[in-house]
């Protein structure tokens, strides 16, 4: 058994191991096989390597073949755990499905919510070092304290980081398509219009991290022809990846050709940007201009610096190269895995998460947790009681408390197996089919994810047992004779508190659920239909107008088609893009503003309450300060309605006043997001080419109209194929969030109601039977049907109207903090009291009720004959 | 019927035994398939298979004399039986009366270039 040398031996613990497990006939040649293979290969490396590899070996007989034939009386003892369990769970079939039910609806929910904020938790985070990435903004704030946060900074903000800073590492600036579309094709191969293209510094691969599949990608953007593409934008382009030195041109007035200098993987969903074709940032004088407002700078900073320290320097710095102006705006800096839940900024660079929903729905997913636990218990508990002969009996032939209790939870631990694998599959089929309504493609089957699901299985499987271990120690716990005797009611009146109270947060927290699903819907609801001051319905907008040179021309021919009832050109999207700039005498202000033509606010239906339209005849709209503005801007630049129409000054620049007109004032509209305020808005009127054309359709055949407008188009546009959407998607997507939101609260808050329901039909079952003697008797000595009914129901709905009373002031204040968000808020009405109170006690009703008729109206001579 | 069938890995094990004769057992056989295809493959999935396979009666096992090489511990040699011997003739016929068949064009379609 030993050899010479100590060092030599391979882990005796390990030995040990495999001589408990195996079969005594093999483990000689077994042994002397592996210790063999020591001597040759293993025992010259590394102790703890060595170690580590013999034990592997030893690991992998662990195969049935080596097993011992188990025959000591424990794993008799088990394998009757077992069978019992499966006996009683085959007994007691419906109950079992319920709880079975109920635990894996509730694993389920828990599942997909808990992937669900991983994804929305992991945003940014694939990045290496990005604790050290830092996004930089600057929010407008004007002279009257007025601030409007915006995500863009000048792109000398960048190279100044950089320069004047030695905490920071590496900067780089991001300029995106802001909304054009860029005509990319190879020589010979098809072309594309694309969105995702961003301009981008050279340091762009120095900051964010991405993985590279050809090419060097800190060399890549040195030139100005350079191009790094995406894996799906090279298959799509090239048909295949590896497409180094390729050529893709960019086709526009002047043709521009780039050079494909690297090819990256896709953009992880889990960026708060997204691109498929990165081009060097090659624009003149940029890099001292402090005025333009529309790039995204972010910094890297070096391993030791700490942006705490970094952030009160930044505003002194700003300030010594800003305009004095511009001293107001206030600049700071974000963490860049913050921007996708925390950054709700004017133009970010895709829509953000919220991290109040995430609250929210991690909450949820707790809930719904422990509504199913809560169910599972109260089952437990109930069959339990009526287990009492089983138990005695059992203690008779001299089971140990101990053994009791394994029994039982054994016999939690197949029940919560059995559901941990049900509600993965729900859960893989809730992903199936929500993965749209959440934006996100996830899989409990993806390898990141099976580690998780190990973690929330045992979570689950801790629950489970703890839920078991209650009725487990409390059935145990009567005396033998008595638990014989089927002594339930003295034993049972602690049980039936336990039910009681049980039934009352499950309640609880189902009126809270559908209380606060109802105020999330009429929040929705509110935004829907609040007035947004002009109509989007039936205008469709061009995207590419600059494409066509006779753009007058265009709108002309489009106006005198029959279904068009007017057109307009504007070089912003109402909802999606507009600008801003500095206006107002003696303070100034930051007003939104639009380039348009006089048919564009006809068009979009602006209403006038003061002055007049831009007209075509008056060379005076066209120049200089004289603009329409909303009534929020007249407000605010300090006019009144007998201002209108009168040359005031306006804007004081280098020592100089401009005057400018107020032409006329339109109706307060919403042009951004509805969380906000309305902002001061202003149209400019210039005679020139624009980017958009609006067009307003009127007929009922829409499919037949397009293709007027097209063949119109095509007549002008040269070429350039048209572009367009419907306005009414884009406000549509400006409530997308709330809009996900409502629909997810009310699948959780359906599968939680459906949950709570399960376990009410299964109390209120038990209570039935145990109760079936005493109806019985009540119905010889005379008692209605209608009596024994309320007697029963009445109990019920006690503990559903105390469930409420708890639940609805704590839904009424979480639903009024989350409006608290919103500018522009529902109010919380009496009736959605009623609903939520309402719609729990009719349901508790409905489900005692009809039991209780059952039981009612059963023959009493049957339930007194038994037993 | 079911234990007539021979796996890959088994069918390789099998060769392995025949090649070693007589002094095939679990560790030498592991070496060997390692320096003959390059697998490496874990002890445990031997042993298993080798037990499957006498099991299935394609092998008969005795224990060695003791030695000292191991701690004293006796080896297991394997040797094939007539029904292994049948099955690995029956594997190695259909085999290569398969690989007969295939027609010389399928050889000659083939894109080397590809």
């Amino acid at each position: 058994m030993q050899d010479n040398q100590q060092q030599q031996n391979p882990p005796k613990f390990a030995d040990r191991f495999l001589k408990w497990f195996c079969r005594n006939e093999l483990h000689e040649e077994i042994i002397g096989d592996l210790h063999e293979l020591w001597l040759i290969e293993i025992q010259d490396l590394p102790r703890w390597k060595g170690t580590i590899v013999y034990l592997k070996h030893i690991i992998l007989f662990l195969r049935p073949y080596a097993f011992k034939k188990r025959q000591n009386s424990n794993y008799i003892m088990y394998r009757s755990y077992i069978k019992f369990a499966l006996r009683n769970m085959n007994k007691h079939r419906g109950s079992t499905g319920l709880n079975i039910l109920s635990l894996s609806t509730g694993i389920a929910c828990f599942i997909f919510i808990f992937l669900y904020l991983k994804t929305e938790l992991s945003y940014d985070r694939f990045h290496s070092d990005a604790d050290r990435i830092h996004r930089v903004v600057i929010d407008f704030v004007d002279e009257t304290g007025n601030r409007l946060p915006d995500a863009t900074t000048p792109p000398a903000l960048a190279p100044a980081l950089k320069r004047d800073f030695p905490e920071v590492e590496s900067s780089v600036r991001l300029f995106p398509n802001w909304g054009a579309k860029y005509l990319f094709g190879t020589k010979n191969g098809q072309k594309y219009n694309e969105e995702g293209v961003i301009r981008v510094d050279s340091t762009f691969f120095d900051v964010f991290t991405f993985s590279v599949i050809h090419g060097n990608s800190s060399t890549s953007l040195n030139n100005p022809t350079d191009m790094v593409i995406t894996r799906s934008a090279a298959i799509k382009y090239f048909g295949k990846v590896d497409v180094l030195g390729e050529q893709i041109t960019h086709f526009r007035s002047e043709d521009r050709t780039y050079q494909i200098t690297a090819v990256i993987e896709d953009v992880p969903k889990e960026s708060h940007f997204d691109f498929d074709f990165l081009i060097k940032l090659n624009f003149d004088d940029i890099d001292q201009n402090w005025g333009w407002y529309n790039y995204y700078t972010y910094i890297k900073l070096r391993p030791n610096a700490n942006i705490l320290e970094m952030e009160p320097k930044l505003q002194p710095f700003f300030e010594g190269y800003a305009e004095e102006a511009e001293y107001y705006n206030q600049i700071y800096s974000q963490p860049l895995t913050d921007i996708h839940l925390k950054s709700h900024l004017k133009w970010e660079l895709s829509t953000n998460g919220d991290i109040n929903n995430i609250y929210i729905f991690a909450g949820l997913a707790i809930f719904i947790l422990i509504i199913s636990c809560l169910n599972y218990l109260n089952l437990t508990v109930a069959e339990g009681v009526k287990r009492f002969r089983e138990v005695g009996v059992r203690k008779v032939f001299g089971a140990h408390k101990l053994s009791l209790v394994a029994q039982f939870i054994t016999e939690t631990v197949i029940l919560t197996l059995l559901s941990i694998i049900i509600g993965g599959f729900l859960a893989e089929i809730l992903f199936h089919y929500l993965g749209n309504l959440i934006g996100l493609e996830i899989s409990l089957l993806q390898v990141s994810n099976l580690s998780l699901l190990g973690f929330i299985g045992l979570s689950v499987l801790t629950m489970g047992v703890l839920a078991g271990l209650y009725p487990a120690l409390h059935l145990s716990s009567f005396e033998t004779a008595l638990a014989i005797k089927g002594l339930k009611n003295r034993g049972g009146k602690s049980i039936v508190g336990l039910r009681k109270s049980l039934l009352v947060i499950q309640f609880a927290i189902s009126a809270f659920m559908i209380f606060g699903t109802i105020a999330v819907y009429k929040q929705l609801q509110h935004m829907r239909n609040i007035d947004k001051g002009f109509s989007t319905e039936h205008v469709l907008t061009f995207e590419n107008a600059r494409a066509v040179t006779q753009q007058q021309a265009l709108k002309n021919e489009l106006s005198k088609l029959p279904s068009v009832t007017s057109v307009g050109a504007s070089d912003g999207i109402m909802g999606k893009l507009n600008w801003t700039l500095g206006i107002g005498y003696p303070t100034q202000l930051t007003m939104n503003y639009m380039v348009t033509d006089p048919t564009y606010l006809e068009t979009m239906g602006f209403e006038f309450i003061a002055g007049r339209n831009f007209s075509t005849t008056r060379k005076a709209d066209t120049i200089g300060y004289n603009m329409i503005v909303n009534e929020t801007a007249l407000k605010e630049l300090g006019f009144t309605l007998d201002d209108v129409g009168v040359s005031k000054p306006i804007l004081e620049d280098n020592d100089s006043i401009y005057h400018g007109t107020i032409i006329g004032v339109v109706k307060d509209f919403h042009f951004t997001d509805y969380r906000l305020e309305i902002k001061p808005f202003a149209f400019y009127y210039r005679v020139q080419p624009l980017d958009y054309l609006s067009v307003k359709i009127n007929s009922k055949n829409i499919r037949q109209d397009l293709s007027e407008i097209e063949a119109v188009w095509s007549q002008f546009a040269n070429g350039a194929p048209a572009e367009y959407f419907f306005l009414e998607q884009t406000y549509a997507d400006l409530i997308v969030q709330e809009n996900r939101m409502a629909q997810i609260l009310m699948y959780l808050t359906i599968l939680a109601f459906f949950i709570a329901f399960i376990g009410m039909v299964a109390i209120a079952n038990i209570t039935m039977k145990d109760q079936r003697k005493e109806i019985a008797i009540r119905k010889v000595l005379g008692a209605s049907v209608i009596g024994v009914m309320n007697m029963i129901t009445w109990k019920f709905l006690t503990l559903v109207l105390i469930a409420n009373a708890i639940a609805v002031p704590l839904a009424y204040f979480a639903a009024q903090s989350w409006l608290e968000g919103f500018v522009y808020r529902t109010d919380i009405k009496l009736y959605l009291f009623v609903i939520a109170i309402g719609s729990t006690l009719i349901v508790a009703w409905s489900i005692v009720g009809y039991q209780s008729f059952k039981t009612a109206i059963s023959n009493p001579v049957k339930s007194l004959r038994q037993d | 019927m079911k234990g007539t069938q021979l796996g890959e890995f088994e069918e390789l094990i099998l060769l392995i035994v025949g090649v070693l004769y007589p002094q095939a057992y679990g560790l030498n056989i592991r070496l060997e398939i390692q320096s003959q295809t390059g697998r490496t493959v874990a002890l445990g999935a031997i042993h298993s298979a080798l037990s499957r396979l006498e099991e299935k009666g394609f092998l008969k096992s005795k224990l060695a004399e003791e030695t000292h090489e191991r701690g004293g511990r006796r080896k297991r040699l394997f040797t094939i039986t007539a029904a292994g011997k049948a099955a690995m003739v029956k594997n190695h016929e259909m085999r290569n009366n398969l690989f007969n068949k295939i027609p010389n064009l399928a050889w000659e379609s083939l894109d080397y270039a590809g």
